[in-house]
Order: structure tokens, then C-alpha cells, then sequence
């Protein structure tokens, strides 16, 4: 009940006139700028080893030019915007919640309220506008650098046609599967967003440092498995027919 | 002439935590313009106060007027009750006991962010507000510091800038003396009689000082245990030989206030 009357303040705050302007900004550049080296390195290895795992099984059969197949639908389908979710949600989620429980802890938020200002619209709503916009393109940019990962290790290093890999891909993924990816990536950031929030928010001054380690280590767990489960619904919503 | 209100009246004001009675039946009416000193051990209660009074608490029973508006009846839920509150704090500047500054702002702006939120004035006067209030707390070199780089003194001071930037008419301060030298709490205490006399602000303080309730107060009162053991003019409750408040004033282990 709590969670709900929480969401339902945020929305209230999210969709009530446009976000501050510099508190959008600010956290949009570290939501999305910021989360691209960590998402560009594991992303590397996450789509060299999707063409390494793939080629040793299909190869027992001579399958090993549906590797772009393979690549195309796990990868941009499935593994990209999963892993953009949780790894980039884990670094978001863990900024937002500890920097909101830091701010309730030192009564920064309660200072807001007496000042009649509404740590909703002045904290929450910019945070929720800004993750919401980034994870989905962080989503696309996983997409790009994961499919170009697995190809350079299916042609360079397993001796796949190019071509064939790319036909491959062609064939399996349409504009409508990155347009689904883009759309989880929507899901999956405002999901991100307000239980970071939600957990940052409802940290207690008397809670002291323990309080927003609490608050963060919850946001990474809890977001990291709501998307997690969530993809498995969205997936069957979105591809099962 | 109409009667000035009084800026604050509460009436058998009660509030608990589970179990635990943390305000009993507190009435008192300070009038406008008054510098009241609540004193009290640690964990009676007077911190909880304050946060009723400002609509960060909500009690369990009893009314709470703000010249004159009844708080009590406020439903922060309903846009129309929290546009209200919002409304009723704009009469308030509080100054918390760690002073709650924005990490994330150097002290100018953390000074300047009530003015920027509701007062209709130019970048340029938000300026010279922010400079006139840092120089009243001898801070006017401060300006580009970040709060961390600040001492525990320095950053109350801010905090107390930022209290009195929108000249509210009721501040409300959370212990300013704790945690301060003895030159550092006679400055704020200096500070918020400089105010009362330039700007007629109404002033609660909550502390455990005794000397600065003498120093500054009107009006005293005393909480132990969530009930209000005294409360009036200063010179009339030290005057009225009350138990507690001798034992409070006089720093004695002997009375009715136990160590908890």
C-alpha cells in the first residue's frame, strides 16, 4: 500500500507540467553518459560470448551460419535490453536511492517540505522523466555495440561469412523487434526509477548511514528482479503470437 | 483597532508513537512577535513539536492555530489541504538541528533557493538578499563554499540565512546552540534578537540552554515526559519556584525531571 500511494504521488508530480530543468539535465547525464563505459565494456563481452556460446553448439551440426540468427533474436531481442536494465539500473538505482536517503536522513527533504516546496516534483519527477528517457536508448545503443560484438567475433575469430551473418539478422530482426526493445527499454526505466526512489524516499533519519545503505542495496536488488521478471511478460506480450 | 492573533495556540495538543506518549494535552499561546525558549531533557518531545507545528507531524489529538488558521484539520493528501499547508509554511523559517543544507549547492544558492521557489524577485536582488543575510550571519565570504567545507557553526549560520531569507514571520529554530561553542551560540543567540528587534519575527527555540533562555526568551517553557511542566513569561516562570523549573535552571539531579 505503501509502494502504491507512493507511485501514485510520483505520477501526480511526474505528469504535472515539465520537470525542473537542471535537476532533469543533471541526472539525465549521469543516468545515460554515465552508465556508456560500464554498458559499452560488458556489452562487448556479453555479445562476443553470445557468437563463442552459439558457435560451439551449432557447428555440431553444421548450423554455424545461423549464428546471425541466433545473435540477431537472443541478442537484440532478449539479452541486450535485459542487460542494459540491470547493469545500468543497478548504477542508476543505486545513485538515486542513496542520494534520496542521504537527503532524508540529513532532513534535506523535510527542509523542502517546510519550505513548501514539493520533494516530488523537485526530487522524484526529474529523476523518473530523466531514467525513463535514457534506459530505452542505452537499450538501442546495446544493441548496436552487442550485435557488432558478435559479429566481430563470429567472422574474425570463427570464420563466419560476413555476409551470411548479416543476412541473418536481416532476416530475424525488424524494425518492430528494436522498437519493442526501445519500448522495454521504457518499461524497464521508469520501473528502475521508482523503486530506487520509492526505497531512497522512505529512508528514516533515525536509520542514519545504515538507512541508505539499506535503500540501495534494495533499489539494485529489487529493480534488477522486477525487470528481469517483467522482460519474461513483456517478451511473451510482445513476440508470442 | 482588531487584536493582533497570536502567532501560535495550541490547544491539549497530544501525539504518540505506538506506545509511546510523546506530547500530553500541550496548550500554550505565544503572541505575535515573541521569542519563545522551550526547554526539556533530550526525548521529551520538543523536537515533535516543532514538526507539529509546521505540518511535518500530524498529532493524534487537539488543534493547532497559526494566526488564528486551525492546521490540525489540513489533509495533505487532497491537493486542496497540501496548497493550503504549502501556504501556511510560507509563513515559516525553520532552521533544523544539523541545518539541513543542500549537499548539492554551494552555500549562495542554498540561501537563494527559498527566493528562487517563491519570491518574485530578479536574479540580481536574490543577490543582494543572499548577500545582506550571509553578511547578518558574518558569513558574506562564504558564498561559493560548498556545505561540506563548512564547520558545524558555520553551516547552523547558513542554515539560519536561509531560515530568514523569505522574512517569514514565525522561525522556528531545532537546538541552534548544540554542538556549538560558547562564543558560536551567544553569536546566533545575538542573531535572533537582532532579528526580533530589526524585523519583529516571532521565534521558537528549542534548546536545552538555560542560559540562552534567560539571555533571549520572552516567553519559557518546559517539556519532560511530553507534558508542558511551565510555560510563561520568562520572568514569571522563573519566578513561580516550580520543582522542575528550579531543577532545569539550577542544573541539579534533585527533582521531579529523572535522567531517562
Amino acid at each position: 500500500m505503501e509502494f502504491l500511494h507512493f507511485v501514485r504521488r510520483a505520477l501526480v508530480a511526474q505528469f504535472n507540467g515539465p520537470p525542473p530543468r537542471d535537476e532533469f539535465v543533471r541526472h539525465a547525464l549521469d543516468a545515460g553518459v554515465g552508465s556508456l563505459p560500464l554498458l559499452t565494456l560488458l556489452t562487448i563481452f556479453a555479445g562476443m560470448n553470445l557468437s563463442v556460446q552459439a558457435y560451439g553448439t551449432f557447428v555440431r551440426f553444421g548450423g554455424q551460419d545461423l549464428l546471425g540468427l541466433f545473435c540477431g533474436v537472443g541478442g537484440i531481442r532478449e539479452l541486450y535490453p535485459v542487460m542494459a536494465a540491470v547493469i545500468c539500473g543497478a548504477r542508476i538505482g543505486a545513485t538515486l536511492a542513496a542520494s534520496l536517503a542521504n537527503m532524508q536522513i540529513s532532513e534535506q527533504v523535510e527542509a523542502l517540505e517546510v519550505m513548501a516546496v514539493d520533494p516530488m516534483r523537485l526530487l522524484v519527477a526529474p529523476r523518473l522523466w530523466a531514467v525513463t528517457l535514457m534506459l530505452p536508448l542505452l537499450c538501442g545503443y546495446a544493441d548496436v555495440v552487442g550485435l557488432a560484438a558478435s559479429y566481430w567475433a563470429a567472422t574474425e575469430q570463427m570464420g563466419v561469412n560476413g555476409g551470411t551473418f548479416m543476412e541473418q539478422v536481416r532476416d530475424i530482426v525488424h524494425l518492430g523487434d528494436l522498437a519493442a526493445g526501445v519500448f522495454k527499454g521504457v518499461v524497464f526505466g521508469w520501473l528502475v526509477a521508482i523503486v530506487s526512489c520509492y526505497h531512497g524516499y522512505r529512508a528514516l533519519k533515525r536509520d542514519g548511514a545504515e538507512g541508505v545503505g539499506v535503500a540501495t542495496n534494495r533499489a539494485i536488488v529489487h529493480s534488477a528482479v522486477l525487470c528481469i521478471v517483467l522482460n519474461m511478460f513483456l517478451s511473451a506480450l510482445l513476440y508470442v503470437r | 483597532m482588531a487584536e493582533q492573533q497570536p502567532a501560535i495556540t495550541l490547544e491539549k495538543v497530544c501525539k504518540s508513537f505506538g506506545p509511546n506518549r510523546v506530547l500530553h494535552e500541550v496548550s500554550l499561546t505565544l503572541p505575535a512577535g515573541k521569542i519563545m525558549v522551550m526547554l526539556g531533557p533530550s526525548g521529551t518531545g520538543k523536537s515533535v513539536l516543532l514538526r507539529c507545528l509546521v505540518g511535518l507531524m500530524k498529532p493524534d489529538s487537539g488543534r493547532i492555530f497559526i494566526e488564528g488558521q486551525d492546521i490540525t484539520g489540513l489533509d495533505e493528501r487532497r491537493s486542496a489541504g497540501r496548497e493550503q499547508m504549502f501556504a501556511l509554511r510560507r509563513k515559516f523559517g525553520m532552521l533544523f538541528q544539523d541545518g539541513a543544507l543542500f549537499d548539492d549547492m554551494c552555500v549562495g544558492d542554498n540561501v537563494a533557493f527559498p527566493l528562487r521557489q517563491h519570491a518574485k524577485l530578479s536574479e540580481r536582488e536574490i543577490a543582494a538578499r543572499v548577500a545582506e543575510d550571509l553578511e547578518r550571519v558574518g558569513l558574506k565570504n562564504a558564498q561559493r563554499k560548498m556545505p561540506a567545507e563548512l564547520s558545524g557553526g558555520m553551516r547552523k549560520r547558513v542554515a539560519f540565512a536561509r531560515a530568514i531569507a523569505l522574512r517569514p514571520k514565525i522561525v522556528l529554530c531545532d537546538e541552534p546552540s548544540s554542538g556549538l561553542d560558547p562564543v558560536m551560540s551567544a553569536t546566533l543567540d545575538e542573531l535572533i534578537l537582532d532579528l526580533h528587534r530589526t524585523l519583529g519575527m516571532t521565534f521558537v527555540v528549542i534548546s536545552h540552554d538555560t542560559a540562552e533562555a534567560r539571555k533571549i526568551a520572552d516567553y519559557v517553557g518546559l517539556l519532560y515526559k511530553g507534558e508542558l511542566q511551565a510555560f510563561g513569561l520568562k520572568d514569571e516562570v522563573l519566578r513561580s519556584n516550580q520543582r522542575a523549573i528550579n531543577q532545569f535552571f539550577e542544573r541539579s539531579t534533585e527533582g521531579p525531571i529523572q535522567v531517562l
